[in-house]
């Protein structure tokens, strides 16, 4: 489900910058692509830092750690789980901060008017999600 | 050196000391950044700081480059347009001797140009040529040294996902660094054309000469990669000459891979889901990266290291020169023990700001940087196309595969040594073109 509604947004970003620039190509510019295309993006990262997350294909240094005996390797992928648990609590935190700062400023884009505070309640969820990923990362066996 | 750089050294070093204990590159970037900026600016700056840059990162349109490159690349795939690049290749080459091994270099730089990864590229001719080399007789060494080494020029030409993420992180142009990466991804694939040439003919049993194909197979070849050949010099071309921006380049290469995916009669709801699915993981392990090599950028840039580190440099008298080489032999020692993208993170934030003081291009050290990870993904420790290569012939010895690529290697440090004393080999085409 999550492949197809922020995979659909990566395709409403190529729809829209295809379009932008087959409407340049003939002097009638689509307005607000730029807008529209940021949005989609939004969606898209957001999305996926979740499956990445989820699927534990974040890339890191193996030169090490594929020499450490089990026990070694499954108390770092604990403590890492921990520290990424604190950086998606930091980053939690300060978007939250900043969204409840600029609430009442009904922040939008120029062109199309798009409210910017969607984007930032679905980023805060998804930083939420990574959050709640990470801790119980925390409680999880490495398999040997 | 004391106060502000020091601490900014000590994260450094904290970050190298954590990216070696296997720690996700991006949480260990992000981590360091946000500690050191709550040490030198306070607690609720530094979170306030890296919640502004997470949220600006994520709807920066230039972003939008990155995921639509990787969904033209993995459709491309789904379009089984890498077994037709290598097929041209072959039909064209085989019949020389080492003609094989030339059209895996070859084979590596047309799917360079629709996918913007290394280890992909290897991957993908590594399977589809490996087993075609090694049925015709050619020796193990050459066979999986010129895969490895060609599967580097996935990175370099574009569109390649290691600019994107540079253009990003150091604010360039990501069509300026394309355009940049053309002259150095064909004399990189050229110099690997001749190591093989000068190869086999001081060892011509490793390369058996094999019978050549009729001009009725080659224009049928050809006929099969005309569609993607279309859109890879719309997209390419079409950056190098500004018709499109980065951006576009993309939606628009990601639109024609769609259509010829359709047209190729490849296309369901799973192929595209796969794509999608595909695309969203890789981009997002690459998002976590940026924003943590942002956040991880501004404590260094807070810092002041930056500055003391070019002072000590400036100090020495080299010359942007002698300065270019050392920065090479430090690119060349820290990639012996982080991998490509752990490294250019970690180095962009303290290099750029040196290299630009000595009065050099932006740009330039990009693509120079590029340069000097594609070196790490041949070599060990790190040596990932190695391993790769080895995933695909598992009866090849990590040792015989290393052998194999080390006239390579010889290669690639020639080339970087020249793109350090000759900026223009980079920035040469962009003047031609006027832009």
């Amino acid at each position: 489900m999550l492949a197809w509604i922020c995979g659909g947004a990566l395709l409403v970003a190529m729809v829209t910058d295809t379009l932008a620039m087959l409407g340049r190509a003939v002097h009638v510019p689509l307005l607000g692509a730029i807008e529209v295309v940021q949005t989609a993006v939004l969606f898209a990262s957001a999305g996926g830092l979740i499956v990445a997350a989820l699927d534990s294909a974040h890339a890191r240094v193996h030169l090490l750690v594929s020499r450490l005996p089990a026990g070694v390797r499954d108390a770092l992928a604990r403590l890492h789980a921990a520290a990424s648990a604190v950086l998606y609590l930091a980053l939690l935190a300060g978007s939250a901060w900043i969204a409840s700062d600029l609430w009442n400023g009904h922040e939008e884009s120029e062109l199309l008017l798009i409210p910017y505070r969607p984007l930032r309640v679905a980023l805060i969820g998804a930083l939420a999600v990574l959050l709640v990923h990470s801790l119980t990362r925390i409680r999880v066996r490495q398999r040997p | 050196m004391t106060g502000q750089p020091l601490l900014g050294l000590a994260g450094v070093i904290t970050l190298l000391v954590l990216l070696l204990t296997g720690m996700p590159i991006g949480i260990a970037l992000g981590l360091v950044g946000l500690g050191g900026l709550a040490l030198t600016l306070g607690l609720e700056p530094a979170v306030i700081k890296s919640g502004v840059l997470l949220f600006e990162t994520l709807t920066r349109y230039e972003l939008g480059t990155l995921p639509l490159f990787m969904l033209m690349a993995h459709l491309c795939f789904a379009a089984e347009a890498s077994r037709d690049f290598f097929d041209v290749a072959a039909r064209f080459l085989g019949h020389r001797r080492g003609g094989l091994a030339i059209a895996s270099v070859a084979g590596c730089a047309g799917f360079g140009s629709i996918n913007g990864s290394s280890l992909a590229t290897t991957a993908t001719i590594g399977l589809v040529a490996l087993p075609e080399m090694r049925s015709r007789g050619y020796a193990d060494s050459l066979a999986t040294g010129s895969i490895a080494a060609g599967g580097t020029l996935g990175q370099m030409i574009p569109p390649s996902g290691a600019l994107i993420v540079f253009g990003i992180i150091a604010e360039q142009s990501i069509g300026a660094l394309f355009t940049a990466a053309i002259v150095p991804g064909i004399t990189q694939m050229l110099s690997y054309f001749l190591v093989i040439a000068l190869w086999v003919r001081l060892q011509p049993g490793i390369a058996p000469r094999l019978p050549g194909s009729s001009w009725a197979e080659r224009r049928a070849a050809l006929r099969r990669i005309l569609d993607i050949g279309v859109l890879v010099v719309v997209v390419t071309g079409g950056i190098a000459v500004g018709w499109v921006t980065p951006s576009e380049a993309a939606a628009v290469g990601a639109a024609g891979a769609l259509l010829i995916c359709w047209l190729r009669k490849r296309l369901n709801g799973q192929t595209l889901r796969r794509a999608l699915e595909e695309t969203l993981r890789t981009s997002g392990l690459i998002y976590l990266v940026i924003v943590g090599a942002l956040i991880f950028s501004a404590f260094i840039s807070v810092t002041g290291l930056t500055e003391a580190i070019g002072t000590s440099i400036a100090g020495l008298g080299l010359g942007p020169s002698g300065t270019m080489l050392l920065v090479a032999a430090f690119l060349l020692l820290i990639g012996s023990v982080l991998d490509g993208l752990a490294m250019m993170l970690l180095t962009t934030p303290i290099l750029l700001p040196l290299v630009t003081g000595f009065g050099l291009s932006p740009v330039w050290f990009g693509i120079f940087l590029v340069r000097a990870m594609e070196i790490g993904f041949v070599h060990p420790p790190i040596g990932m196309n190695l391993y790769v290569i080895q995933g695909v012939a598992p009866d090849v010895s990590i040792g015989r595969v290393f052998r194999g690529v080390l006239p390579f290697l010889a290669a690639d440090l020639i080339h970087l040594v020249l793109l350090a004393l000759f900026p223009v080999i980079a920035l040469g085409l962009q003047h031609w073109l006027g832009r």
